[in-house]
């Protein structure tokens, strides 16, 4: 019972919904990127949403089945072969040994997230399984997959049946005919609307700043990676110059260096920086924004803490609701 | 002192920021609360950070932000600190006199503490010298961050206060003892940095496999002891 992978691709690791608990000793969260898709990939294998998970950035990365399984893909950024076969994101797969999954290149998106019925077998250190390469912690041997990697498969009960009204006929696979809920946001002429709230120093911007910062277009720079995701646009200025001590950061905050740049802090983020914070990215568009590539064109839109609260309430509404509909 | 903020980092975080400042005082009362928020946790609570002068507060997504404030409000002030009052009273210090420090071996040889010449050069100090200011005082560890097991503490002595390399060392040595500023650290692990580099030590800062995983903690005193080169390599 075990994947081989055969090709890592651009980056692929281990991921959970990350590693809680040890941040006073300056250990990041870490976790999927995409959180939501991460949970969707889980739910719709009938796994529990904190199981571990493959995540995919980009292309490249090619895995081979050693044994029959159920799976499923959700995210974006690939075009996605089954033994050569172009398939879908966000259905249930079933498939025979052998199989080989491979991930080319698509126009868009960024991360993809492979779950497999009945869980990876990976050992957690620090209560989590999820990969922080810089520091060796999780996944296999603390590192990002690479060629020849066998990953062992668990057989956790799963939560629905779903996998037995799938028949394979031919190809050595089956999809589902359903298809699991659409966390995709619409864009607005090819730019990405990313919903953001106040930042602790929002009011330290001069006027000027606050008003670039909201109606300007940003791009994704090449420097965007599981730590962080610099933005390339227009500078931004504090009224008056001010030496911040450190203090706690995470996931989603957006601080602008001494050039005047945004960088949106991601999973594998320090724990503390010194940097004011303009804003902080709601939960949600967490997930828009690491879908986005580099050369990806972003608008900012400001909303209320309460608004960000309810648009995470309607997502894992609907979640909890294909959870429901698929047991 | 400053004026107590709390506000949102994200939509299941808060922080409790009780000064912009590296101040023993401000910091006592950071753990402090970090204590009672572990000893005493609400419910859905998932950890709390400690920095310099701020605490950041991780709960579940069961619970608000509202919720939370209220419940971070109530605790401030039993401990009488108001968000109203908007001022921190200066707390009494417990006396360094009856801490016992964590002794940390270091050995100050020119060939582990690359920077001590230039430091010497630039401070105006002997290299002597400046492993004694090092080595007489008590140094709190403020906080952890930057990476694993890192630990942030102070205050230096105002003579070996020196600035940043201008450019970060591509790879630091792993257990190299570095100054900066106001601070001191030892690198846990071999990264880039720009700190300057003035020995090193044998001890094992961070180790994922081992319980507790990083040897210091915030809130710690620490003092460093100057080891020779043979006694370095024997350790």
């Amino acid at each position: 019972m075990s994947i081989t992978i055969l090709k890592p691709g651009i980056a692929s690791s281990i991921q959970d919904l990350g590693r809680w608990g040890h941040q006073q000793f300056g250990i990041p969260i870490s976790g999927a990127m995409d959180e939501l898709a991460a949970r969707l990939a889980n739910i719709l294998c009938g796994n529990d949403e904190h199981e571990s998970i493959i995540e995919i950035t980009l292309h490249g990365t090619e895995i081979m089945f050693n044994e029959a399984a159920c799976i499923s893909l959700t995210g974006s950024g690939s075009i996605i072969y089954l033994n050569d076969i172009e398939i879908q994101y966000n259905r249930l797969i079933k498939l025979d040994a052998s199989s080989i999954l491979k991930f080319k290149p698509a126009p868009s998106g960024c991360r993809s997230y492979l779950a497999i019925q009945g869980g990876l077998d990976v050992k957690k250190e620090m209560d989590s399984t999820s990969t922080f390469a810089p520091s060796g912690i999780g996944g296999i041997n603390g590192q990002n997959l690479k060629t020849g990697d066998i990953i062992s498969l668990t057989r956790k009960k799963s939560s629905h049946k779903k996998a037995d009204e799938i028949n394979i006929t031919k190809n050595g696979f089956a999809v589902s005919t359903w298809i699991g809920v659409n966390l995709k946001e619409h864009h607005h002429n090819g730019i990405i609307r990313i919903n953001i709230c106040a930042g602790p120093e929002w009011d330290l911007f001069n006027e000027q700043s606050r008003s670039i910062f909201l109606n300007s277009e940003y791009s994704i720079s090449l420097k965007a990676n599981r730590m962080g995701i610099q933005l390339e646009g227009p500078r931004l200025e504090l009224t008056e110059k001010k030496e911040m001590v450190s203090t706690p950061v995470t996931k989603g905050i957006i601080q602008v260096t001494n050039e005047g740049l945004p960088i949106i802090l991601m999973a594998d983020a320090q724990t503390t920086g010194g940097y004011p914070r303009i804003s902080r990215v709601c939960s949600t568009d967490i997930s828009v924004l690491v879908q986005c590539r580099p050369t990806d064109k972003i608008f900012f839109n400001l909303i209320s803490e309460e608004e960000s609260i309810n648009k995470m309430n309607e997502k894992k509404k609907s979640l909890q609701q294909l959870k429901i509909a698929l047991s | 002192m400053s004026t107590i903020r709390i506000y949102a980092i994200h939509d299941h975080a808060l922080t409790i920021e009780l000064g912009n400042e590296i101040n023993e005082s401000i910091n006592l009362e950071v753990i402090n609360l970090k204590n009672d928020f572990e000893e005493k946790p609400f419910d859905g609570f998932i950890e709390c950070v400690p920095a310099y002068s701020s605490l950041t507060i991780y709960f579940d997504d069961n619970r608000t932000l509202e919720e939370i404030r209220k419940e971070i409000k109530s605790r401030l002030e039993k401990k009488n600190l108001s968000t109203n009052k908007s001022t921190l009273i200066e707390t009494t210090l417990v006396s360094t006199i009856n801490i016992k420090p964590i002794i940390i071996p270091v050995c100050y040889d020119v060939e582990y503490g690359t920077d001590l010449n230039w430091l010497s050069n630039h401070l105006g100090l002997s290299i002597d010298e400046i492993i004694s200011l090092h080595t007489e005082s008590f140094f709190r560890v403020y906080m952890m961050g930057f990476i694993p097991g890192f630990a942030y503490m102070g205050t230096l002595p105002e003579k070996l206060h020196a600035p940043r390399k201008q450019t970060p060392a591509q790879q630091i040595p792993i257990g190299s003892v570095a100054i900066a500023g106001k601070q001191t650290g030892i690198y846990p692990a071999a990264v880039p940095g720009g700190w300057q580099i003035i020995g090193r030590t044998p001890h094992v800062m961070f180790d994922k496999k081992r319980d507790p995983i990083s040897f210091l903690k915030s809130g710690d005193t620490v003092q460093f002891k100057s080891i020779t080169k043979k006694e370095f390599e024997s350790a």
